[in-house]
């Protein structure tokens, strides 16, 4: 695609979203709110995945932001939106101090670790009954973050996804885009070439880490309550992972198309077929893997390459 | 001045001596030819020098530097640079971008630095067409990219692993050119592994020989060739 042209898209895209709440409707708006969600955590899944590990750990730390964000102002009367900077935070110290114990890990043991440990923080906060409130989970009784309006909930969780995004284009633009590519590509040869291997992908996965516990703040001060079960939903984990792979992953843009679309089609199915849009998840993802393994951003750029070839 | 030694170089894996006792230095300037049958413990030599995998037994010095336990990138900063028997380009980035890598984080360069450094040493090494996908190079630019990418750390040692393999008489012609220019020029001491002799013959100032990750040869290459323990390594006791 031409570079004006998607950049104009782009700041279209980037004003749309901006100015959605002063003439969308309270249901749109929530919509926009849980794809904007669901793409900051995409980008963070896609961001640890060009190092080629892939992490089943996004609700693990989503659930850890979001307790560490919710409890700081129930116990500790932090004020709500420093309490959001606080999980992000935590998140990326948890991420710090498991990343030098699971970073030496590969391929599924990396994945099937992250996973063990999501659930490890979710019986955790389940059993730490009187600190966490337990499976009840807790609510915010006063002081819920601007007054719940909804307008400004909305412009927050863009804040959020800003965040991701900017950390993702630094990713891209950055050393870390050679460090990380060449990690995946081939490890040995990335030594030979100078780069501390664990070093970078501690880095990696402490950042994006911290940026999904930022979200998980985020999201339990937009609600004002935390259960366990909510906040370490499986959906945290899979309908990123889901979004990144129909879009195109080791992208921005990947993540960003795929949970456009992957949540404009479930938000229609779930009025149609309700509870029933899971299944269509699952179907999507097994399309995408036998056809198009590197998603719509592959369709894309074939069209406008056999494009280039014509005018050529 | 000798740039690279090796002690009593060992590596084991369980019951498999695949380096075994070997002892060695390299000059600056020097270009030293790494010979010896399939399965001799070449690339394994290498693999250990270059810190992929750690010795059993032995010492290694560099600039008169024990580095024998040091960690690979931190060989690769210090100016020990080498190549794979089996090529792995960067996909997702492009010519110019792979060469850059090395001198990212080798060298800890800038972007924009490497990026002029990487277009600098392609020049030199007559690669054009630097914002191609490496699926789209020929394979002499595929080797001359491993090599500039080898040369991007500004290494003081520079292995070459069966580099010219897969190339024909004339693209081999070019790189034996290209490899004696740069070492030249740079100062550098190199090792090349190589199965083509004609290469060997035309490359190096000297060769060691390697048989079961034992040492057995080492000297010019017109003596070693005539030296009866590389002969019978070679083709077998009773041959010729």
């Amino acid at each position: 695609m031409n570079r004006n042209v998607s950049r104009i898209f782009a700041v279209l895209f980037g004003v749309l979203a901006v100015t959605l709440p002063f003439f969308a409707g309270d249901y749109p708006l929530q919509v926009a709110r849980n794809i904007m969600m669901y793409m900051a955590l995409a980008i963070t899944w896609d961001m640890l995945l060009r190092s080629g590990q892939i992490s089943f750990g996004i609700a693990g730390l989503f659930g850890i932001g979001a307790y560490s964000a919710i409890l700081s102002v129930i116990r500790a009367g932090m004020p709500a939106w420093f309490s959001i900077l606080f999980a992000a935070i935590f998140s990326g110290v948890i991420a710090f101090v498991i990343g030098f114990l699971i970073l030496r890990l590969r391929g599924m043991y990396f994945s099937i670790v992250t996973l063990a440990l999501g659930e490890i923080f979710r019986i955790i906060i389940h059993n730490l009954h009187d600190f966490t409130g337990g499976p009840e989970g807790v609510v915010i009784q006063k002081g819920v973050i601007f007054g719940g309006n909804a307008n400004s909930l909305y412009w927050l969780v863009l804040a959020g996804l800003a965040v991701a995004l900017a950390a993702s284009f630094w990713f891209e633009k950055s050393k870390i885009h050679f460090a990380l590519t060449a990690i995946r590509n081939n490890e040995i040869s990335a030594q030979s070439s100078g780069i501390d291997i664990f070093r970078w992908l501690l880095l990696a996965f402490v950042v994006t880490s911290a940026i999904q516990g930022l979200l998980g703040g985020i999201f339990v001060q937009s609600y004002g309550f935390a259960t366990p079960d909510a906040v370490f939903s499986a959906d945290f984990t899979l309908l990123p992972l889901a979004m990144a792979l129909l879009g195109g992953v080791y992208s921005t843009t990947g993540p960003i198309f795929g949970a456009v679309l992957l949540g404009l089609v479930s938000e229609w199915l779930k009025l149609k077929i309700p509870y029933g849009h899971l299944v269509v998840y699952g179907i999507i993802i097994v399309i995408v893997i036998l056809f198009m393994p590197q998603g719509l951003r592959q369709l894309v750029r074939r069209t406008s390459h056999s494009a280039d070839g014509r005018s050529a | 001045m000798i740039k690279l030694k090796t002690e009593n170089l060992t590596k084991r894996f369980l019951g498999l001596v695949a380096v075994n006792k070997v002892s060695f230095s390299m000059e600056e300037g020097e270009i030293l030819g790494i010979i010896g049958p399939n399965g001799a413990g070449k690339t394994t030599f290498i693999n250990l020098i270059s810190g992929i995998i750690m010795p059993t037994e032995g010492l290694i010095e560099y600039n008169g530097l024990d580095i024998t336990y040091m960690p690979a990138h931190e060989r690769a900063r210090r100016g020990i640079a080498r190549t794979y028997q089996l090529i792995h380009p960067l996909e997702n980035l492009t010519l110019i971008e792979n060469v850059m890598v090395g001198s990212i984080f080798a060298k800890g360069h800038s972007l924009k630095e490497a990026r002029n450094k990487a277009e600098a040493l392609c020049h030199e090494l007559g690669l054009t067409g630097l914002d191609r996908d490496t699926s789209r190079l020929t394979i002499l630019e595929v080797k001359k990219m491993e090599i500039a990418r080898a040369l991007a750390n500004e290494p003081e040692v520079l292995f070459l692993d069966e580099v010219m393999a897969g190339l024909n008489a004339d693209e081999m012609k070019e790189l034996i050119a290209i490899v004696q220019r740069v070492a030249l020029e740079r100062h550098l001491a190199v090792g090349v592994i190589e199965h083509v002799m004609g290469v060997i013959r035309e490359l190096t100032h000297r060769v060691i020989v390697l048989e079961a990750g034992e040492l057995i040869a080492e000297g010019k290459y017109e003596e070693v060739s005539n030296n009866p323990r590389v002969i019978e390594a070679y083709l077998g006791r009773g041959g010729v």
